[in-house]
């Protein structure tokens, strides 16, 4: 019986670019970075409030993660046009972490906006995803 | 009750002060004149915006970054409890374990132990169906 999820996987262009939003921008914690000797690296995270969930950013754009080149490409491509809708991130105060965000050098491709779930921006993690933060309406 | 944006950005302002001089002894008053709003005011909105007060968040601050000096192994306990701001090794401790679950030399020995183990044997660290189908691709 599947109980819950315990591993996530968000594909990203640049491993070390995605620490710095992840990690130094969003505020997660570095769960697990090991690198095997032809080089292809593990790189969990969590998020302040799940540490149970590590969320791996993958790099599909070289051959120790894909020998198929033409897999390799198709990532490319969906990556550099910033394509991949990872998931919803939840925050107390949408404004707020726009705000802090934006000062921060984060781009978004929306401002926080009323929804019917909540207030809603679109952020990006500038490794070829996006992302709904979403402060979900009180019920 | 509605903030506006404007003000917001005040808020926000507060709190990448906090961010960047939290080893500092900053007080309600110097952070509250960084946001341009009164200590009354800011400290009110700041609690509401994130849920909790700003002593509470510069304490979390504070303890988050001492985390991330502990893994580095040149620093002493004393010397992190230093840096981070707090003035007593006695109370960085007890507050470092309340927000962690562990006391900070417990914290660096697992950080130091798990690296190593990284380091010297990734492949444990890696469900083995990642590596299999990246082969199989």
């Amino acid at each position: 019986m599947v109980t819950k999820l315990s591993h996530a996987t968000i594909y990203v262009s640049d491993q070390d670019k995605a620490l710095d939003f992840y990690v130094d921008k969003l505020g997660f914690k570095v769960h697990t970075d090991a690198k095997m000797d032809n080089g292809f690296r593990w790189l969990t995270v969590t998020a302040p409030e799940q540490p149970d969930l590590q969320i791996s950013l993958l790099m599909p754009l070289n051959p120790y993660m894909y020998k198929d080149e033409e897999v390799r490409n198709a990532f490319k491509l969906l990556l550099d046009k910033g394509a991949l809708g990872a998931g919803v991130m939840h925050t107390p105060d949408c404004m707020a972490t726009y705000e802090e965000l934006k000062a921060k050098g984060v781009v978004f491709q929306s401002p926080p906006k009323d929804q019917f779930y909540g207030i809603e921006a679109v952020v990006t993690d500038g490794c070829g995803n996006w992302f709904s933060m979403t402060q979900p309406k009180q019920m | 009750m509605v903030i506006a944006p404007a003000v917001y950005k005040k808020i926000v302002a507060g709190k990448l002060y906090m961010d960047q001089y939290y080893h500092e002894p900053i007080s309600l008053h110097s952070i509250s004149r960084k946001a341009c709003i009164s200590r009354f005011h800011f400290h009110r909105l700041f609690t509401k915006v994130y849920r909790r007060t700003p002593h509470q968040y510069l304490i979390k601050r504070r303890i988050g970054h001492a985390a991330q000096l502990l893994e580095k192994e040149n620093l002493s306990i004393s010397d992190v409890c230093n840096l981070v701001g707090f003035e007593s090794i006695g109370s960085f401790s007890v507050l470092f374990k309340k927000e962690t679950g562990m006391t900070p030399s417990n914290y660096r020995a697992a950080f130091l132990q798990k690296k190593e183990q990284a380091r010297s044997n990734p492949s444990r660290f890696i469900p083995g169906c990642f590596i299999e189908s990246s082969q199989r691709l």
